[in-house]
């Protein structure tokens, strides 16, 4: 196997603490570290988002993989500062108003991330005008992902759209929707951008949104 | 006519039930089963549990909801756990259950069954102790420490259960434990059994051999690739169990014999503040039209309590059942 294999494949089985000095072999190897990152830490990432969509792996099994991937990530950063590499894109995430359940919203971050995007986390329980004074402070953010796992807190996701459409900056960002109640229609109504079922898709809709 | 406890005996044992299960109505009103185990918010609006968890509440919403900010989480370091969380004290004086022996006193056992309520379970402590990202990470990165910490779980639990058992001498055990999300389990089966198959066949074990006769676990979720897990720990009845992600009737037609299903209701499209008696009798009558069972199966409300989260919508569906009881067992 080459190296990069090595480091997809200590990522797909979670080991973090593979992923670090194998990533730094590469590096002193002299594999550019976006080459690192884009063929060997992010892959991994789609398989086991695909695995998750499919049934195949569970939220255990993402986490380790995120966060040998964000290890390796992170051992890259100052080389991929370096090298210029710039973030995909910038997205802000936090469940609405109300809403305390925050493992699909980890997820979600965590797959965005995967895919080279710089991600602020904001919590639960995130109040509509919370998004507002965010992207009124980031002007530069792409994408605001909120999530409701209730059917009672579903009405915060359209408070949030409204909330950040009356402060006059819908045109500037895309917002996507998920969690368990949420339906592509119900996202249609409240006019989301993107609606995905779970965070694979969530992370591959993201990168289409940012790239028109 | 069959008394309540009759008639679920009658219905999750595959005889002759003379109409539905109405929900909760063949259980006494759930007695605590945990007298440590104080809801009163403090000064600062938040509950803390007897392992120091944190919880509040949120407006508009039923019930507790653990919180994890930083400084406000139990143990943040798996590997610390023994430094971090302390176990609660001594269950075993019987001044700290005259109310619920009392509670039991009450009932009459010929007509309901008398049943201790126990939330959380093993995998929600666990969680609610070391935050729910931290645990699910940790059970592949630290399974060491995990497994040691639900041993400390389960010997409260045990402890828990043997004064349940001496003071109240419970009918029926209604344990809570949430083991997935609407779509899918929190871990792979195999993770399951390897973490929690074995501590749950010692609590419930322990209830079944001082005689508690029907184990009731809560889990409002998809679970059906849990189920053989279920019946292995001696769960008689998986209440919670979601219609729109589990095939209820081929749980039945598989296991009915082993375990019941009760369920099938899905509280998440009903109990909510603005429900409508129109919404309701939909939702109850698709449950019945998906799971055409008059055996093996308990329709219920999905989430895990003898009442609604909202006024009123307990009662309407308690009411629209029997109204499918008169129809469904009319011959």
């Amino acid at each position: 196997m080459t190296i990069i294999e090595d480091i997809s494949s200590a990522v797909m089985r979670g080991k973090k603490k593979e992923v670090k000095p194998l990533v730094q072999q590469a590096l002193d190897e002299g594999i550019a570290a976006e080459v690192i990152l884009n063929e060997g830490l992010v892959p991994p990432m789609g398989i086991i988002g695909d695995k998750f969509s499919a049934g195949e792996a569970f939220v255990p099994e993402m986490l380790v993989a995120a966060r040998a991937m964000a290890a390796g990530t992170e051992v890259l950063k100052p080389h991929l500062a370096e090298e210029g590499a710039e973030p995909v894109g910038k997205a802000v995430i936090g469940t609405v108003k109300g809403d305390m359940h925050d493992i699909g919203k980890n997820l979600v971050r965590m797959m965005i991330e995967s895919k080279g995007f710089e991600v602020a986390d904001l919590g639960v329980d995130v109040a509509p005008e919370q998004f507002v004074t965010f992207l009124q402070e980031h002007e530069d953010t792409d994408i605001v992902c909120c999530s409701a796992l209730l059917t009672t807190t579903m009405p915060a996701i359209k408070a949030t759209i409204d909330a950040i459409e009356a402060a006059g900056l819908r045109d500037q960002v895309k917002v996507m929707v998920g969690g368990a109640p949420v339906t592509q229609a119900f996202a249609d109504e409240v006019g989301a951008d993107a609606y995905t079922a779970d965070a694979g898709a969530a992370a591959v809709r993201a990168v289409e949104l940012v790239r028109g | 006519m069959l008394t309540p406890r009759q008639n679920l005996l009658e219905c999750i044992r595959g005889g002759h039930p003379d109409r539905y299960v109405n929900m909760f109505e063949a259980f006494s009103p759930m007695i605590p089963g945990n007298p440590l185990l104080d809801p009163t918010l403090n000064e600062e609006g938040f509950m803390i549990d007897e392992w120091g968890a944190t919880f509040r509440t949120i407006e508009g919403q039923p019930g507790f909801f653990p919180v994890h900010e930083p400084g406000r989480i139990v143990c943040t370091d798996i590997t610390e756990w023994k430094d971090q969380v302390t176990p609660p004290g001594d269950v075993s004086d019987p001044a700290l259950w005259e109310a619920a022996a009392a509670a039991a006193a009450q009932v009459d056992r010929s007509e309901k069954f008398v049943c201790c309520a126990l939330i959380p379970g093993v995998f929600e402590r666990l969680h609610h102790l070391h935050e729910i990202t931290e645990t699910l990470a940790d059970l592949y990165e630290e399974p060491e420490a995990i497994h040691e910490l639900i041993e400390v779980i389960v010997d409260w639990e045990l402890r828990l259960a043997e004064a349940i058992c001496t003071y109240v001498k419970p009918d029926a055990i209604f344990h809570h434990d949430d083991w997935g999300t609407q779509i899918s389990t929190f871990m792979a089966p195999e993770m399951f059994e390897e973490f929690l198959l074995e501590p749950y066949k010692r609590i419930y074990g322990y209830y079944k051999d001082h005689g508690v006769e029907l184990i009731i676990h809560h889990s409002d979720s998809f679970g059906e690739t849990l189920v053989p897990y279920m019946i292995e720990m001696g769960i008689d009845i998986w209440q919670g169990a979601l219609r729109a992600t589990n095939d209820i009737p081929a749980l039945i037609d598989r296991y009915g014999d082993r375990i019941a299903i009760m369920g099938g209701i899905e509280s998440q499209v009903i109990d909510k503040p603005d429900w409508t008696e129109e919404e309701a009798r939909r939702e109850v009558e698709a449950a019945f039209d998906a799971i055409p069972r008059t055996t093996g199966f308990i329709p219920c409300l999905t989430s895990g309590a003898d009442t609604g989260g909202y006024p009123g919508i307990y009662e309407y569906v308690t009411q629209l059942i029997d109204e499918r009881s008169e129809r469904d067992f009319a011959q």
